[in-house]
């Protein structure tokens, strides 16, 4: 049902010269905020306030549909026929799907998996947007890949990630699994684990703060909900 | 108590049915507040301070404009207010209003991951090696041809 309210809600062809016209506004209310200086009156600074912080009178657009005017990801996500209509219907309801369940693989090698062990517990309850760590690879579709990666461990990285089952996704937690970080010198350390496999997010941190790491499933869940392997199929 | 039905109840009343649906559309809980404020996206922030009503912890909350929500919606003004750095709505905050935002400082934008609008690094300086691109020079002509 999420997915028919977002497919209607796709047909709503969001105006450009709007959004531009509200954020150069915005520009204009900071110009006049920056002008108020300590002989301010108390009368001044009463009516600052509207001018200073941009409130509801006025709606900002947000980047992102500035950002994704004429891009790929927003034509595929307007259907030009029913055909692809009901492609994409059937594109969201499997991203709806497997973004509810998304289970970790997780191949904790260092300081990284004690802060991904923190994202399980409960205060930040990964369980509650349906994350279940599963330390089987054949039953799992994302690895977290937490910590610094060694020469030695890279084949069995490789060999997990091989044994996963499509489709699969690839969390890259912390500065030593993004690049090899502190040990990015060492004789013995892969200098970041997108040498070995193709890599979705990068978690930055030293190690990441599990809210960081949380943060990251929800951008993953974000990529997964742009899928529409359905339209492009159709459109091929 | 905070999490009784009754409470579930009395806040479906107060907030009305269309509210509702969409409170538990995108937050999953009939919650009802003093209504704050609301940014330049058009995202509302609401507060409750009862303990009796709101388990405490969850006394702020905010409704998002996007289907799409992310945290990184928020501005910062409203962030400091979210995560109780501050304690009035910037509305209201003599101190974040005093605080001038320096000219430079650009509009805010959330996070832009994933999108045309993502920030690339890029290099400035000249690269220290090339690929290497064979040439072969002309012959000169031979004596014997």
């Amino acid at each position: 049902m999420s997915a028919m309210r977002t497919a209607l809600l796709g047909h709503i062809v969001r105006p450009t010269a709007r959004g531009i016209t509200s954020t150069v506004r915005i520009h204009g209310l900071r110009g006049v905020q920056t002008t108020s200086s300590a002989s301010a009156t108390a009368q001044v600074q009463q009516s600052e306030p509207k001018a200073a912080i941009p409130s509801g009178s006025g709606k900002a657009s947000s980047g992102i549909e500035i950002a994704q005017q004429g891009s790929n990801q927003l034509s595929l996500e307007t259907p030009r026929n029913a055909a692809e209509y009901v492609l994409s219907t059937f594109d969201k309801i499997a991203n709806w799907a497997r973004q509810g369940s998304m289970w970790p693989m997780t191949f904790g090698l260092a300081c990284c998996a004690v802060e991904m062990m923190h994202m399980a517990a409960a205060r930040y309850d990964q369980d509650r947007l349906g994350i279940v760590f599963r330390a089987s690879p054949r039953q799992s579709d994302i690895m977290i890949v937490a910590g610094t990666l060694t020469n030695k461990m890279a084949p069995a990285l490789r060999k997990v990630y091989d044994q996963m089952p499509e489709p699969r996704w690839v969390i890259s937690m912390g500065s030593c699994a993004n690049g090899g970080g502190y040990y990015h010198y060492s004789y013995s350390v892969v200098r970041g684990c997108d040498r070995i496999v193709p890599v979705d997010i990068y978690v930055p941190g030293c190690p990441p703060t599990a809210e960081a790491l949380l943060y990251g499933m929800l951008q993953l869940q974000r990529k997964m909900r742009k899928n529409r392997k359905g339209v492009l199929w159709y459109r091929r | 108590m905070s999490n009784s039905l009754w409470r579930y109840v009395k806040n479906v009343q107060k907030m009305g049915f269309k509210n509702y649906v969409r409170a538990m559309w995108y937050i999953g809980d009939a919650k009802g507040g003093k209504f704050v404020g609301e940014d330049q996206f058009g995202n509302k922030y609401y507060e409750n301070l009862n303990p009796e009503e709101e388990t405490p912890g969850r006394q702020r909350w905010v409704d998002y404009t996007q289907h799409n929500f992310d945290a990184s919606q928020l501005p910062p003004e409203w962030h400091a207010w979210m995560h109780h750095i501050r304690k009035d709505p910037p509305s209201s905050d003599f101190q974040m209003l005093q605080a001038s935002r320096p000219k430079w400082i650009g509009p805010f934008r959330e996070n832009l991951s994933g999108t045309r609008g993502a920030f690339k690094t890029y290099s400035t300086t000249q690269p220290k090696f090339h690929a290497w691109d064979p040439k072969v020079s002309q012959r000169a002509p031979s004596a014997s041809a």
